[in-house]
């Protein structure tokens, strides 16, 4: 066949989506489900999210939600730890719990066949989790080993000390979700089922059930098993303080690294901000896609990384922007002149060809938003967090079209700010102080974490 | 299952390309992936991890698509891409709105027809240095980062093509050269040597017509021997000890055992979620759950198309010794040798498995790299149901069989232990 091949291909006619649409299940002790029915597949995924993350941690016992979110299945109802998993391994049913800065999540996705039984499994986790001292202990010692770990993890490293060090410690988003391990000592299995008691009920929680199931009988089920849930009320209120220690740059020593982790950032604008879609416009452009600017410049011109890009990050009463990517540590200067660069670059605005390529790729990769049961549920639940309007998905395609150039360029002048950045390095200190020597960009320190 | 029957289409190009094609219409996006049949297993010794690298330079442009455009074009369309290199197969992959199906389909058969003309010593000079940082990234500077190498490389012989790491040895992955990067191209990248999956929202007849277009008049080279691989066993057990910039102490167990969808492979697969898939599995109950010695312990059977190897990894708690552990190793796969297996430890894995086959079919990539593999292994892609069966068949008396011929040979042990402890 003969033609040319330099043309590229134009599209066809764009075919039809439609977001999945949520119903709203209300029991009477106060707890939301919103459902979405999909029966392509004789599936269930259910997810209890519930307002009960680490930014609750007391002050001097970092650690306690998460503590709570490993205890809270160790035995419930007629089970112990092990007979609990055991029935839902036997269901085939894939059960987890997460605890996040925000929330503690339970999650299973099951056949259609057995969500009755995951269910009731799930309800007894709810209601009636054990809590007991013996598996209590047992979960400390092993998050108290978990800490001791992960600190020869590069990338938790430079996540932990980014946040701890930029927010600083009026701020309890500053703390890892985890904890730290001067503090997991204090926390007693008193703290836990204070917690439990404080946070864990259905008018401080919400449950998404997305899958092959009648609303009708979902109803039904979710009465029988989750009316008996006693209501609440939240007494805890977070404070939040941010710290303004701007532009210095922080060295976590790790002797013999090969390579630096990097971040750089500094507080934003939250969720809720109007300019919203502007910035998420912007860091498109910025560092958000491997054909951002950031990545393009670090990977594919200097060949300093394997990948970096950059984030807006949105926690539900806090954000901030930050840059991230390891190199080569001989490439560390080299690479945060570049990201320097970029940041001051991107404050003089994106081309119009950029903003189209940005709406472009957002606005069509939006149907693969909804793919999986796991994004749909996800994508809902992000809704609900941060209190988005009950049509945002419905109208995203429309509000990310209508944002014009000059309101992404304002974004940039209001939201990139290379002055008051914090950066973090972790890798050889020796190797790293020997090219910042210049305070180039900021004062270098050393940090010590407070342990 | 008839959920796990999934109907599909097969034919070849006259130029040999394989194509698949499936429909699907849940949702309006259409997956194209394509396996090449070259992995690191066709590499020599001295230029360890091309293929891998070869992937990266598949991304630098050919001749009618200028560097980064592929990516350009993709995203700007709402869509995926990537690609990855095993030992048996190099796979690309592009998830699109199912209207943007002719760019991939355009942009898979220009750098398989048309790399050539595009590549530069910039180019490799650049993906050279990437490589570099990706093995420093996922392997040299990670914690226990170097065990699979470590493992690999002392388990199978120094001819096998399953010692060396795919990802290639730091001194490989700054020799190569152009004509390295090009004589690979020519040998390896032909479409007599390769298939393609078109999966998802799509109209057959309109895609056929589409990937003749596009694929139809590339040119097909050599045929690509089969490689030659000779049996061998491994002769005595042998213990490793690596020094690492870790906290905790971690140990490897590593036997030689089947090829993938060998006889035994899939029992081999249930063997490891019996002993560290669940909380209830021998290993995790009796190390993590119940005595506390270990923090962490896992379990899997790697298998391809050349070989396969069952390993244990388990990490110590502070204070507790290797050969506690090493020991409570040996005597609980004992245990299931003499006390034998409980009904309900089989049903768990069984169901648990049924279960990830069904979630898998939610998401069109899998499938449409599944299609891919069935093909590549099996010759039939619609192997779905064929392989969920040869799990639910397996019998107690086939994973104490296992064990016998497996697990009480030869082996490597492989121990990682800190270089400096932070107090």
């Amino acid at each position: 066949m003969k033609f040319d091949r330099s043309i590229i291909p134009s599209p066809s006619p764009v075919s039809l989506f439609n977001v999945p649409e949520e119903e709203i299940i209300k029991l009477d002790n106060g707890l939301q489900i919103f459902h979405i029915k999909k029966s392509e597949l004789p599936i269930v995924l259910v997810k209890v999210v519930i307002n009960a993350g680490s930014k609750y941690d007391p002050s001097d016992k970092k650690g306690t939600f998460n503590l709570l979110s490993m205890c809270i299945d160790e035995g419930a109802g007629e089970f112990n730890s092990l007979e609990l998993s055991e029935q839902f391994d036997l269901l085939g049913t894939s059960f987890s719990i997460h605890c996040n800065s925000d929330n503690i999540q339970l999650t299973f996705q099951t056949l259609k066949e057995n969500f009755n039984k995951s269910l009731d499994l799930l309800s007894k986790i709810l209601t009636e989790p054990h809590l007991k001292n013996e598996d209590f202990e047992r979960e400390k010692r092993k998050i108290q080993t978990r800490l001791q770990q992960l600190k020869d993890d590069p990338d938790y490293l430079a996540n932990v000390s980014f946040e701890s060090i930029l927010m600083g410690n009026q701020n309890p988003y500053s703390f890892p979700v985890l904890g730290v391990e001067n503090n997991i000592e204090q926390i007693m299995l008193e703290d836990i089922i204070v917690s439990h008691k404080n946070f864990i009920f259905p008018n401080n929680a919400f449950v998404i059930v997305t899958g092959d199931i009648d609303k009708n009988e979902l109803s039904y089920i979710l009465n029988k098993n989750l009316s008996g849930w006693q209501k609440n009320s939240l007494i805890n209120k977070l404070k939040l303080e941010n710290k303004n220690d701007i532009h210095k740059v922080y060295i976590v020593d790790k002797k013999d690294s090969v390579q630096t982790e990097i971040r750089v950032g500094h507080h934003s604008s939250d969720r809720n901000s109007k300019d919203y879609f502007a910035k998420h416009l912007l860091n498109t452009t910025l560092g958000g896609q491997f054909t951002s600017r950031i990545n393009l410049n670090l990977r594919e011109k200097h060949g300093f990384t394997y990948g970096a890009g950059s984030n807006f990050n949105y926690y539900k009463d806090y954000a901030y922007f930050s840059v991230y990517t390891s190199v080569g540590i001989d490439e560390t200067y080299n690479a945060l002149k570049e990201i320097f660069h970029e940041l001051n670059n991107i404050r003089n605005g994106v081309t119009e060809e950029e903003l189209n390529f940005a709406k472009s790729s957002i606005i069509r990769k939006f149907p693969s938003n909804f793919e999986t049961y796991k994004h749909i549920t996800s994508n809902l639940a992000g809704k609900i967090i941060f209190g988005l309007p009950d049509d945002y998905f419905k109208r995203y395609i429309e509000n990310i079209n209508s944002v014009p150039l000059n309101d992404v360029n304002k974004a940039a002048a209001e939201n990139i700010f290379p002055d008051q950045i914090t950066t973090v390095l972790v890798g050889d200190k020796d190797k790293l102080l020997e090219q910042l020597k210049s305070n180039k960009f900021g004062e270098v320190k050393i940090y010590e974490s407070e342990e | 299952m008839e959920l796990l029957n999934l109907k599909y289409e097969k034919y070849k190009l006259s130029n040999g390309l394989e194509v698949i094609l499936h429909q699907n219409k849940n949702i309006p996006l259409t997956a194209v992936n394509i396996w090449y049949k070259v992995g690191s297993a066709q590499e020599k010794r001295g230029k360890t991890g091309i293929a891998h690298l070869f992937e990266h330079m598949m991304f630098q442009g050919s001749e009618h698509v200028a560097k980064e455009i592929h990516f350009r074009l993709i995203q700007e369309a709402g869509g995926s891409l990537n690609g990855s290199t095993s030992f048996d197969r190099t796979n690309y992959y592009e998830k699109v709105p199912s209207n943007f199906l002719e760019l991939a389909l355009w942009l898979e058969a220009d750098r398989m027809g048309f790399l050539l003309p595009a590549l530069d010593q910039e180019k490799l000079d650049n993906q050279t240095k990437v490589v570099y940082n990706e093995r420093m990234e996922r392997y040299d500077n990670q914690p226990y980062g170097l065990a699979w190498e470590l493992l690999i490389t002392n388990l199978y012989n120094k001819s096998h093509p399953y010692s060396w790491p795919t990802i290639g040895f730091a001194e490989d992955i700054k020799s190569y050269t152009l004509e390295d990067v090009s004589g690979f191209f020519k040998k390896f990248y032909s479409p007599g040597n390769a298939s393609l999956v078109v999966a998802g929202n799509l109209e057959i007849d309109k895609t056929k017509f589409i990937v003749e277009k596009y694929f139809g008049d590339i040119k097909s080279n050599n045929k690509v021997n089969h490689l030659d691989v000779p049996t061998f066993e491994l002769n005595e057990t042998k213990t490793i000890i690596h020094k690492d910039t870790v906290q905790l102490e971690r140990i490897y167990i590593s036997w030689l055992t089947q090829k993938a969808f060998d006889k035994d492979d899939a029992t081999l697969d249930i063997l490891s979620d019996l002993l560290a898939g669940s909380k209830n599995a021998r290993l995790y109950k009796s190390l993590v759950f119940e005595k506390e010695i270990a923090q962490d312990v896992s379990a899997f059977q790697f298998s391809g198309k050349y070989g396969g190897h069952f390993t244990i990894v388990a990490t110590a708690k502070p204070g507790k010794s290797l050969e506690e552990i090493k020991s409570e190793i040996f005597r609980e796969i004992d245990n299931i040798k003499t006390i034998g297996i409980k009904s309900s430890e089989l049903k768990r894995s069984k169901n648990g498995i049924k279960s990830s086959f069904v979630f898998s079919l939610q998401n069109l990539d899998t499938i449409a790299d599944h299609l891919n593999l069935y093909n590549f292994y099996l010759d039939e892609p619609n192997s779905f149901a064929f392989d969920l069966n040869r799990y639910e068949s397996v019998g107690k008396e086939e994973i104490i069989k296992v064990i016998s011929n497996y697990l009480t040979n030869s082996f490597i042990e492989l121990r990682i232990i800190p270089k400096n402890k932070i107090s």
